[in-house]
């Protein structure tokens, strides 16, 4: 048992503190929000530059070969920006799709070019298993149907587009954006973010774009999902604490009745029970990142309980600034606005709060599993 | 980062669990179950205590030199976390983790060699006198007298919500040896016997109908000199230093942990068909997932000999609220059953009842008695304004 962080650790915390203090402060924020592609290419590269692209990935597939707790120290920064860039579907979830799945030769082909920057990819995955149709032609599979609400996809030169096929398995598509027969409706999503839904009119995929041949996706799907839920725990980690910290800041400074406001009982005792919402949150996100390592069963656990927990603290901390702040807090004036925002999608993204909780609560019916220690097997 | 016991933390949890297989008995595990207050009463922990003894394991946090076991910040985590998993008891807490790091500290070599072997034998039972009628939060305004007469302090005054006092041989109290100056520059920590002439215990009932708590009376007690640890008006500072020396040493996870187990279980024999309850139990268990990790965060912290900053107040506050969602869970499980009311304790001896319904006679007096969690030992409200210092410097 060991949580001291590494020396790697807290070099790419650091590095993260700095490069997204010099190149992504709030100016840099808004001008991407007023654009209409919502993204950097110039901050991508400069991604690529510190190695963050490929970070999770294998080495010999290009990457540094780093695990979640690397993962969640960089995404809690990405969180105090917010970063707009598509890194969680990218580099995580489709990313760690590919990795887990995909054969040598699409590793080969697809994890470098993430990496270096040159590739941005979406999972059109649709928790709502939109009504997709999957024909086998005599070279091709025949796509049609929607995925909806696909996140990131505007920016995607590929999307990983999932299917159940007549046998039963779940097949995972390498497609580029432009391939014929895919339309995708665009829009701009509530925390200034983007998102497509995918029209497919018999879409050709050639039988090499499945990834990892005739495997079955599902395990694969599962355990990318459980890195990406991670990832962006980590992320709104980072957008609750950026919160609580300019909340506490602004009560020292804003006066009334003659006196900061921070003086005020009642709203030392809220901030307390922000800060503490922060530590704990922060707490189950590393409960999530060291159990990626585990079996399906203990990646669930993690993933689905630091899932239900920040998606609890988020909505709490992001409450309990606004109203800190007063009529100011409700505005785009300051960045408040823009956390209370990235927090309420982050609590939508990868199924909502509640059904986490109730897949956790699934898991903890069982009073063996309830009782069990964090601590583990050596071997585990 | 990792969470992975090595190799000979391993083996030790494997002696852990093997001891306590051994010794939590089916009586001992059922009164521990029936058990309806916030500790256990020192007699039902006694055999238990003494095979602790025997393998020398009854002072988990003291140092070899005194008798303890000198294990590692890990090791001590392992052991608690075991033991609460099993629902093991605790002897006298006021005696192993209270006054006994005290004494080690401030005590003079004759205080430590009369009184820390016989906490670790279980002779003595320990009480803590620090609340006053007039002094509950605002703890250093306490009026308690002690007047130096030359061979002994004239002792007058009162303390109340004592626990155990009624089980105790010994007492550990805050007094008033200055009324000038600052009122912490004026008080003193004394030890007495209670058996000495002119103290006298009343109980209190709890209205969860345990008798955990008394009013304990001084009435011109002549307390031997010899009782006063450290200097004179350096009580302050030693009550103080008790809170540094159980920081991360007090882990509190694991025995939440065990309750939500338990109410699991309750929903399962008896509310298998309402969501919303397991709802709620889902969140108490994220929150203590989170505890946990904030504890072992904190251990890791001490391993590796860093300062671990202001996180008791913290965890106090949290698994106190965790314990008092839990028993008011277990009632909203429970439903009319609960209101079943056997007035006899301990339970564990008074019950008549078929055993498959006994642990729902629990349930009512658990939940009146563990509202007390949030405000012994510092209200919630008292340890809020403490982090807004240490964490938020307001
Ligand atoms: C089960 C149990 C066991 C106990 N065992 C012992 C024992 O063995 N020995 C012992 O000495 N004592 C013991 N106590 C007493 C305990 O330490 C006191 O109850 C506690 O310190 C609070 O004091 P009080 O009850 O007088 O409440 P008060 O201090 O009168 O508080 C009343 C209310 O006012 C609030 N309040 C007070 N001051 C402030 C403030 N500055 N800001 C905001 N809110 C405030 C409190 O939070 C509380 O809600 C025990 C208590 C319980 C419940």
């Amino acid at each position: 048992m060991d949580l001291q962080p590494t020396e790697e650790q807290q070099l790419i915390r650091e590095s993260a503190e700095k490069f997204l203090a010099d190149r992504y402060g709030p100016e840099t924020f808004r001008a991407l929000i007023d654009s209409d592609a919502r993204w950097s290419p110039d901050i991508w590269n400069g991604f690529a530059e510190l190695g963050w692209l490929g970070l999770p990935f294998p080495e010999d597939a290009g990457g540094f070969g780093m695990g979640p707790a690397e993962v969640v120290i960089l995404m809690e920064q990405f969180g105090r920006v917010p970063v707009l860039e598509p890194y969680v579907s990218s580099v995580i979830l489709c990313g760690k799709l590919i990795e887990l799945l995909g054969t040598d030769e699409q590793r080969g082909a697809l994890l470098g070019e993430i990496a270096s920057g040159q590739l941005r990819l979406a999972f059109a995955h649709d928790a709502l298993e939109g009504p997709m149709t999957v024909t086998r032609g005599a070279d091709a599979f025949l796509l049609s149907g929607v995925k909806r609400a696909v996140h990131d996809a505007p920016m995607a030169e590929i999307y990983l587009v999932s299917c159940t096929l007549d046998d039963g398995t779940v097949a995972v598509f390498s497609v580029p954006a432009n391939a014929a027969g895919i339309t995708a409706r665009s829009h701009n999503t509530l925390d200034g973010r983007r998102l497509s839904d995918l029209d497919f009119a018999d879409a050709r995929i050639p039988p090499e774009a499945r990834l990892g041949g005739g495997t079955d996706g599902r395990a694969a799907i599962d355990e990318a999902t459980a890195w990406a839920i991670t990832a962006s725990c980590a992320d709104a980690v980072g957008a609750i604490s950026a919160m609580v910290e300019q909340t506490v800041d602004y009560a020292k400074q804003r006066e009334q009745f003659g006196q900061p406001i921070a003086k005020f009982q009642v709203l030392q005792h809220r901030l307390v029970d922000m800060k503490i919402a922060e530590e704990e949150a922060r707490a189950s996100v590393l409960l999530a990142a060291l159990s990626l390592d585990g079996d399906a069963a203990m990646r669930e656990r993690g993933a689905s309980g630091a899932k239900a927990k920040v998606g609890r603290a988020a909505r709490f901390v992001h409450q309990a600034a606004i109203q800190t702040h007063g009529a100011i807090g409700t505005t785009d004036e300051l960045m408040l606005g823009w956390y209370a925002k990235r927090l309420v999608a982050f609590e939508k993204q990868f199924l909502p709060t509640r059904r986490h909780l109730g897949r956790y609560a699934e898991i903890i019916s069982d009073p063996e599993a309830a009782a069990a220690p964090l601590l583990r097997e050596a071997t585990a | 980062m990792d969470l992975r016991l090595s190799k000979e933390d391993h083996a030790f949890r494997d002696e852990v669990r093997a001891f306590l297989a051994e010794h939590m008995t089916d009586g001992l595990r059922r009164a521990m179950e029936l058990n309806t207050c916030f500790i256990n009463e020192p007699p039902v922990a006694l055999a238990f205590h003494k095979a602790l003894h025997a393998k020398g394991w009854a002072a988990p946090n003291w140092p070899e030199e005194f008798g303890g076991t000198g294990w590692s910040p890990v090791q001590r985590y392992i052991y608690e976390s075991e033991s609460a998993r099993v629902g093991a008891p605790t002897f006298n807490d006021q005696g192993i983790k209270h006054i006994g790091p005290i004494l080690m500290k401030y005590g003079t070599k004759e205080h430590q060699d009369a009184y820390l072997p016989r906490i670790l034998s279980g002779e003595d039972v320990w009480c803590q006198g620090y609340s006053e009628p007039g002094a509950g939060s605002d703890l250093a305004s306490l009026k308690t007298r002690a007047v130096d007469e030359g061979d002994h302090y004239l002792v007058t005054g009162q303390k109340i919500w004592t626990t155990h006092a009624h089980f105790a041989n010994r007492i550990y109290v805050l007094v008033r040896t200055n009324t000038e100056g600052r009122k912490q520059e004026g008080i003193s920590f004394l030890i007495m016997d209670m058996d000495l002439p002119g103290i006298i215990v009343r109980p209190i009932d709890g209205s969860g109908g345990d008798h955990e708590f008394n009013e304990v009376f001084f009435e011109d007690v002549r307390a031997p000199k010899s009782g006063l640890v450290g200097e004179e008006n350096q009580g302050w500072e030693i009550a103080k230093y008790l809170l540094e020396y159980e920081r991360g040493g007090n882990p509190q996870a694991a025995r939440v942990r065990a309750r939500l187990s338990s109410v699991a279980r309750l929903i399962k024999r008896y509310a298998d068909d309402d969501p919303s309850l397991t709802l709620r139990l889902a969140e108490v268990g994220t929150d203590i997932d989170a505890m946990e990790m904030l504890e072992l965060t904190l251990l890791s912290d001490l391993q590796s000999g860093k300062n671990p900053g202001a996180v008791s107040s913290l965890l106090k506050l949290r698994w106190s609220a965790m314990q008092q969602q839990l028993a008011e869970l277990a009632l909203d499980i429970a439903g009319e059953d609960a209101l079943r009311w056997e007035s006899g304790r301990p339970l564990y001896e008074s019950l008549q009842l078929p055993p498959d319904t006994e642990e729902m006679l629990g349930i009512g007096p658990r939940y009146l008695n563990y509202r007390g969690y949030s405000i012994l030992g510092g209200t919630s409200e008292i340890q809020t304004s403490i982090l807004a210092k240490q964490l938020l410097g307001l």
